[in-house]
């Protein structure tokens, strides 16, 4: 982990700030681009080196993209994850504040309320799906469905229930069924 | 919870002018540091509509149908306007940087010790374990909120399709979207509001 030149940072920036304004479809469509940014066009890791970092990224607490600071880290040092970082999300964030202002000028028209209240069932389908597109990557078979299915119905049931014990009792069960 | 998403949109004004900067950052810097396995989405549906009830589920799924429509990740997304919907661009920012400050720190605590640690097979189970969890956190906040926020056949029937296009037959989103979301919005227009 050397320190990070100006080269190096640069080139963070310029290519972490274009993903965050060009990712469209939720964090699927961004760890897909990240992975073919850093792995196959940049060689900032290898595909093991990625892989590792999106297991750690989905151990850590936060957004999933967060594995951006462990590729800055990994080119450049503290300056580098910090560029990685902001420079992914900054950009999208800034951009979805304007989109937001400039949707709220139209509030109020009976188009405006109808688009809203027509998109929002299809956005909460795109949700739904995006749960089962990570059931379908996991390595660990129909256990993850059924435990999905386990944790959704003590949810529903139970809608103030912290999630964190449901996520130990799910860990832990996990760990029993691979080390038998 | 079903009792107060009426009134809820009427005293909205009242309801997020209460909220302060120090508060948003608190909220989101402690959502950041808690919201494991990637599913922010869900993570920041409990926090913000259930528990601390600063937004509705209405408002919640409408800035979900802005962000789909946008790049980038959706708790990302989402975080910022839920900011701004409380506080303005001030709010925005606080919410975002309190989101990432904390995940930013531990990332690079757990890369630290990782790199020294090396391959562990019961790792890699338990972070399934923790995956499909969350999974049904997601699970039951998109449910959850469909329910609450509109009831009616015709909501659900659009939520159906767009799981059975895009989620079980694995049909690509932009096509999709382009036929879902003119459909449903112009059954929206047609029919008044309840």
């Amino acid at each position: 982990m050397r320190d990070g030149d100006g080269n190096t940072l640069l080139a963070l920036f310029a290519v972490f700030a274009p993903l965050s304004l060009l990712s469209f479809g939720g964090s699927n469509a961004v760890l897909a681009d990240i992975a073919e940014q850093s792995v196959a066009l940049h060689g900032w890791t290898s595909e093991r080196e990625f892989a590792d970092f999106f297991a750690l990224s989905r151990a850590a607490p936060g957004p999933g993209s967060m594995l951006v600071a462990l590729i800055g880290w990994k080119v450049a040092g503290l300056s580098g994850a910090l560029v990685a970082t902001a420079s992914l999300y900054l950009p999208g964030a800034i951009l979805v504040c304007g989109a937001s202002l400039v949707w709220g000028r139209w509030r109020g028209s009976a188009w405006h309320s109808a688009v809203e209240r027509g998109m929002a069932p299809i956005a909460a389908g795109l949700f739904l799906s995006g749960g089962i597109a990570v059931l379908r990557l996991s390595p660990a078979g129909p256990a993850v469905w059924a435990a999905a299915a386990l944790a959704t119905v003590a949810l529903l049931r139970w809608p103030k229930l912290h999630p964190l014990p449901l996520l130990a009792i799910g860990a832990a069960l996990f760990a029993l069924i691979a080390a038998l | 919870m079903s009792e107060k998403t009426a009134e809820q949109t009427e005293a909205e004004g009242e309801l997020t002018a209460a909220v302060s900067l120090w508060r948003i950052f608190g909220a989101f810097f402690w959502l950041g540091c808690t919201s494991f396995g990637g599913g922010s989405v869900g993570w920041l549906h409990r926090e913000m509509v259930l528990k601390r009830r600063w937004i509705d589920d209405e408002t919640f799924l409408a800035a979900m149908a802005l962000g789909q429509v946008m790049p980038g990740a959706n708790g990302v997304k989402l975080t910022v306007l839920i900011g701004q919907h409380l506080r303005g661009g001030v709010g925005a920012a606080l919410a975002l940087f309190g989101l990432l400050s904390g995940p930013f720190a531990i990332i690079l605590a757990i890369g630290a010790v990782y790199a020294g640690l090396g391959q562990r097979p019961l790792l890699h189970a338990m972070l399934d374990g923790v995956a499909a969890t969350v999974v049904g956190l997601t699970f039951a906040t998109g449910l959850g909120s469909v329910w609450r926020g509109s009831p009616g056949p015709l909501p659900l029937t659009m939520t159906a399709l767009t799981v059975l296009c895009i989620g079980i037959m694995r049909w690509p989103l932009v096509p999709v979207v382009l036929v879902l979301a003119p459909l449903s919005i112009g059954l929206a227009l047609a029919l008044p509001r309840r």
